[in-house]
């Protein structure tokens, strides 16, 4: 028995599906053109990115959201390809964090 | 294309979709398989987004066919209308003569 995957919920209890507009955020924007260019010079596609995040651990998967599923998706394929090193993710992010960022929360 | 050539489906054929048991990235619904529905259309071929999930870009396409089930097969507890239905676009290997 394969397990089921964390995306394919159809069927199972979930209560009510917010309805409400959310706005996005500067980042999430970002991150969206970030996407769709690494997808369109061919470093990654759309599968791989569903298969990135559906390897996410059930309990990180649910605490994050649509966009921050996607951002770690695309971090954790391109230190899966090589393309960047996850140390020097972590120390360039720090360096961000630190500096202060303008809408990380909502 | 050669392996799947001889089975192709045509609007209106009745089919199964079945449950593969694949690990990794499928795109098949769990609770669509072992569900019998009708041939919709055939949506062209597509490489594998099981290949594809994992880098292989550049391989064999394979159809792809929407399949129109009745909701009150999908759920047992449907409220809705007796005749609604619902269409899922399926990869040809996922699929059997029903």
């Amino acid at each position: 028995m394969v397990e089921r995957l964390i995306t394919d919920i159809g069927g199972l209890p979930a209560g009510a599906v917010p309805r409400e507009e959310v706005a996005q955020l500067f980042w999430e924007k970002h991150m969206m053109a970030m996407f769709n260019v690494l997808r369109d010079k061919g470093v990654l596609n759309l599968d791989e990115f569903r298969r990135a995040v559906e390897a996410m651990p059930a309990d990180a998967y649910r605490r994050s959201s649509f966009y921050g599923r996607r951002l770690d998706a695309i971090a954790d394929l391109l230190v899966e390809k090589g393309l960047i090193d996850r140390r020097e993710l972590a120390a360039r992010t720090d360096e961000i964090v630190r500096a202060g960022t303008r809408d990380h929360v909502r | 294309m050669s392996g799947n050539a001889a089975l192709r489906f045509a609007p209106g054929d009745r089919v199964r979709i079945i449950d593969l048991g694949k690990p990794g990235h499928v795109r098949t619904p769990t609770y669509a398989r072992e569900k019998v529905g009708i041939i919709d259309r055939y949506c062209g071929e597509f490489e594998n987004p099981e290949e594809r999930a994992y880098g292989r870009v550049g391989r064999e396409r394979i159809p792809l066919y929407r399949v129109r089930l009745m909701q009150c097969d999908l759920w047992p507890d449907y409220q809705g209308g007796s005749a609604d239905t619902l269409v899922l676009e399926i990869y040809h290997h996922w699929l059997r003569p029903a």
